[in-house]
Parts: C-alpha cells; structure tokens; sequence
C-alpha cells in the first residue's frame, strides 16, 4: 500500500500568467515565492511552495502527495506499474521547478493529474500574506471523479487514505488526522474540483466574505459550515474557473481506531449546516 | 442613585397588528404568551413577556425597566422629580396590561419613553417558542436621540448605568456585566432602532441569517461581528421600521475596577469587524 503524508502542492496551467497571479496575491492572499518565466509559484504557510500557475492549458493540472523518501516513492512506482498505470518520473529539472527531491506523475482512475513526490522543501522564511486573510496552509483538494465508488477503492486500497464521511456517494477522505485531504466528487470533468486552503478563525472566513464580495469575486457557496467537517466555509471562482475554498475549524480525527465515517445526505443540508446553498455544479443534485 | 435591575420589555405601537404578530412569532420565532384584539406580548426567556405589539401609532414605544424593591422603586420617582423629570405614576390599568405592580414613566433627554416597574412577572414554565431560532433572551435595546450625550448623562448620574464604549457620539450603555443592555445612537429622530435577542452561538446565527433570507426579511446589516462588545450580529426589518437584530457571543465586562470605556471613530469599521455594510444611517 502507498503511504501518502501529505498533500503538498497544486499545479495549475493558464493563459493568464499575469492575471492567475494577481488573483492568487490580491483576493487570495498569498505570497510569491518564485517567479520564473512561465511559472508564478505561490507560498501559504511554512512550505517553499503550495500553490504554481504556469503558462499552459487551464486543464493541466496536477495535484501532490508526499511519500516518505526515495524507497516508498519507487515502491509507490511499482505498484502502480503492477496495476497498469502510465508511471513517468520527474527529470531532475523538473524535480527543481518543484523543489522537490524527487517525484513520480500519473492519472487517477478518473484521468486526474497526481504527482507523488519526496522531500519537498520547507522554507526558511515563513509565510507573510500581501492582505491579511488569516491563511494559515493550503490543506486539501476536491478532485473530480467520473466513478467515485471506484475512485474511492483506489485512494483507500491502493492508497492509505480512509474515507472519513461521506455525502451521498462523494467520499471525504484523510490520510493523516486532518478531516479530510481528498474529496470526490462526481462530475462529468476531469480536474480539481476546488482547493482549499485553512484560515485561522471564523472571523477571518467572513471577513474575506465581504472582502471578497465587495472586489465582486463570485462567491458560489457560503459563508456556511460544513456539517461533515465541522468546518466554516466559503467558496469563490478564482482564475479558470477554479473554486477556492476558506475554512477554519476542521475537525481533526484522532482515534482511527474508534471512529466510523457517517452517511450525510448530497442535498444542501449535507454540505451546510447554516442553510446556505451551493452555487458549485458538482455540489448540486 | 437609581439602580436598574435589568432590562424586561419593548412595547411598541403598530396600526397593523396582525402583521406585527406574524413578525414576531414566523420570522424572530419567538411565543405568543397573550393575544386580545389590542396587544400581543411575547416571550423570549424567563420572563413573562419581553416584546409587546400594541393597536396604536408606531411613534408609541416604551422600553421597560425593572426597579427593585417598593422603597427603591419610590426613591427613584422621588429622584427623578427631583431632577425635573416629572414621571407619570402608572394606573392599575396600565400596571396590568403590563404585569407588573407598579410603573412610573418619564422621557429621557432624547423623547424616548421610559417605564420603570415593579415586580414584573416571570413565568414557572419554560420557554418554548414555535421556531428553533435559538433565542436565549431579550439583551438590547438601541434608542435613537438628537442628544446623545444628555441622554448618556440621565444614565450615568441618576442611574447606574456606565459607559462601555462609544463609537463617535454613539454611547453603549451596561447596568451589569454584560456589555450593553441599552445604546443610544445619534439620530434625527428619535424611538426604538433596533431590538436585540441573544441566541446561543455562532450557528444559530447563520441559521437565523439564512433563514431570514429564504423568508425575504430584509437584513440591513450584517452577519457580523462588532468591534466594541465583540458580539456577533444580524440586524433585519421588522413592522414599522423597526429594526431587530440577533447577537451570540460577545465579551462581558467582568472587572468594573479597571474597564474603561473606549472610544471607536465613528465608521464602518467601528460597527463591524467583519466589513458588513449598511445603509442604516445610525450604522455607518
């Protein structure tokens, strides 16, 4: 089984370096931390980099998990081999961009772009926000899925994840204490579905609510909270039609042994506990 | 020095009182105790009733304190005749229209109608209102004045009340620990703004905020937090114009020895931390 650690970075293409950028500094409040030609990378918490837009197409993208080192990521490589996925492995250049020591890429059932990498760089600098959003990390991805029973049995079989609640089909899945690092959802698209990022407090959420709100980012799902998580939300359309995600108070899964995954509804009131209704496709019925 | 033992009622005029029954008991979820062709009282706590719509002009309103104690209660008509405030000795009529034993009102500096009363009635039986709105209790009311500050001088000298912070000339005012039971806003005119009830947390609020949009309330400030008492709020329209709000959390001010009141510039930011706008005039 592939152990995954954690979920370490996103990699998004655009056709608006310039503007995915801006976007990513001023309304999500991140900090550059490299910008090369072709790439803007972006830092949110004590990591070298969370977040690369790079000059591409907006269907490219690539979402990390970190492996332990060298060995489990050319296990994790074999084993995927074994069960008929395309394995590429990054070249040292490619490694470098990542900052990274290594890493391996391939598609998910569903056709998504994961890359499995090892040592990915801590900075020695921490974090600063060009607005104060409160960001305290990028924390987890919302993938789409066009078979989330299956999808399901690869993260948790082939990978380590357990399923830590699910809403309808669409399972929450952790792979350390954390709520949830994946989620499933269906959809007829492959690609993330959202991403997430933790801020410290409710209040930051509906700050950047009306923050938000007034620059006229469209704000498709909350302020709410979820019902699975126990987490404040809020959902808005970045760049491309990515959703980004804020929220504060996640719960955190401390005895894998006693807890059990609970069944909530995919309906409104499965994904808010407020009232709220999403405006996002694959969290409608 | 006049000592309010705490805050009991609102009571408010309105020509359409059937509209203002619906409001109370659909939209803020709170319990018809006493319906007759003329008033309807409701309850939110412990209290016997704590908002009362009446037949009448909405101009009518009266907020509702409690004295304790018969000699108190004669010591604070005396003082306030004393201070050229003549207040009007409530007949038995009025007295039981409000469940009380006895009611002496006057107007503040501003207009405002004030009534003190004794012994007001609470109820042995648990409130228990049609909506799960999470109503915890009746906690502020915010008065409008022309004279703010004459106002927030009636309080502090002849009654117990202290200041716990002013956002420009708007003065909130405590009679125990809790933040503010009563705050008076700079206005033109002058009556009620807004009614405040407590409800228990953070997500009875949002509930209640998203449920006064499905039901079309118009919310005219707020979900948010306020940088004085630190009270999470929405504030929406009722009957009248009246304004009615929401509020969780918030600090108390535990230590009457060292707490100075603080002074907010008078702006957006100083009635919201959260960044909410409003087109109440009072409000920003």
């Amino acid at each position: 089984m592939i152990s995954l650690l954690d979920v370490s970075y996103v990699r998004l293409g655009t056709q608006d370096l310039e503007g995915a950028a801006r976007f990513a500094v001023d309304y999500l409040g991140l900090e550059v931390s490299e910008h090369r030609k072709g790439t803007v990378c972006f830092k949110s918490d004590v990591r070298e980099q969370t977040l690369c837009y790079f000059e591409g197409n907006p269907a490219d993208q690539a979402v990390a998990f970190e492996v332990r080192d060298s060995n489990d990521l050319e296990m994790a490589a074999s084993e995927l081999e074994r069960l008929g996925y395309a394995v590429r492995s990054g070249t040292e250049s490619e490694a470098a961009a990542r900052h990274v020591k290594g890493f391996i890429a391939f598609k998910d059932p569903s056709g998504n772009g994961i890359e499995f990498v090892y040592r990915p760089e801590r900075s020695g600098k921490r974090y600063h926000g060009s607005r104060d959003a409160g960001v305290t990390g990028f924390s987890h991805v919302g993938l789409c899925s066009s078979d989330v029973v299956r999808d399901e049995q690869f993260w948790t079989k082939v990978c380590n994840a357990r399923v830590s609640d699910r809403i309808g089909d669409a399972p929450l899945l952790r792979i350390d204490e954390v709520h949830h690092s994946i989620a499933l959802f269906p959809s007829d698209r492959t690609g993330i579905q959202h991403i997430n990022h933790q801020v410290e407090t409710g209040d930051d959420v509906m700050r950047s609510y009306y923050f938000l709100k007034e620059k006229g980012v469209p704000i498709t799902f909350g302020p709410g909270r979820h019902p699975t998580s126990s987490a404040r939300f809020l959902y808005f359309e970045g760049p491309d039609g990515m959703v980004f995600e804020y929220s504060s108070g996640v719960r955190s899964i401390a005895d894998e042994l006693l807890y059990r995954e609970r069944q909530f509804p995919f309906e409104p009131k499965g994904f808010c506990h407020w009232g709220a209704k999403p405006q996002i496709r694959q969290f409608q019925e | 020095m006049i000592t309010i033992d705490q805050l009991r009622y609102v009571r408010l005029g309105t020509r359409d009182l059937p509209a203002a029954v619906d409001f109370a008991g659909r939209v803020l979820g709170l319990q018809l105790v006493d319906r007759s062709d003329e008033a309807a009282c409701f309850r939110s706590d412990m209290r016997d009733h704590t908002l009362v719509f009446f037949r009448g002009e909405p101009t009518e309103r009266a907020v509702g304190f409690e004295i304790h104690g018969q000699a108190q209660f004669e010591a604070a008509v005396a003082e306030l005749s004393r201070n050229g405030l003549e207040a009007a000795v409530g007949t038995q009529e009025e007295c039981a229209a409000r469940k009380v034993r006895a009611l002496a009102s006057f107007r503040d500096p501003g207009g405002n109608v004030i009534e003190l009363v004794l012994r007001p009635l609470n109820s042995g039986w648990r409130y228990f209102p049609t909506r799960d709105a999470g109503i915890v209790g009746l906690t502020g009311v915010a008065l409008r004045s022309r004279d703010v500050p004459a106002c927030e001088a009636l309080w502090t000298a002849l009654f117990n009340g202290r200041v716990s912070d002013w956002v420009g000339e708007t003065a909130f005012l405590r009679f125990d620990q809790s933040h503010h039971c009563l705050a008076y806003y700079p206005s033109a005119g002058r009556g009620v703004l807004a009614i405040e009830f407590g409800v228990e947390n953070v997500d009875l609020l949002m509930q209640n905020n998203y449920f006064l949009q499905s039901a079309q309330v118009r919310i005219v400030h707020g979900p948010g937090r306020r940088p004085t008492s630190n009270q999470i709020f929405v504030t929406f329209a009722g009957p009248d114009d009246t304004l009615f709000s929401f509020v969780a959390e918030g600090d108390e001010i535990a230590d009457e020895a060292t707490h100075r009141p603080r002074q907010f510039p008078r702006s957006r930011s100083s009635f919201c931390a959260w960044g909410s706008e409003s087109d109440v005039p009072e409000f920003c």
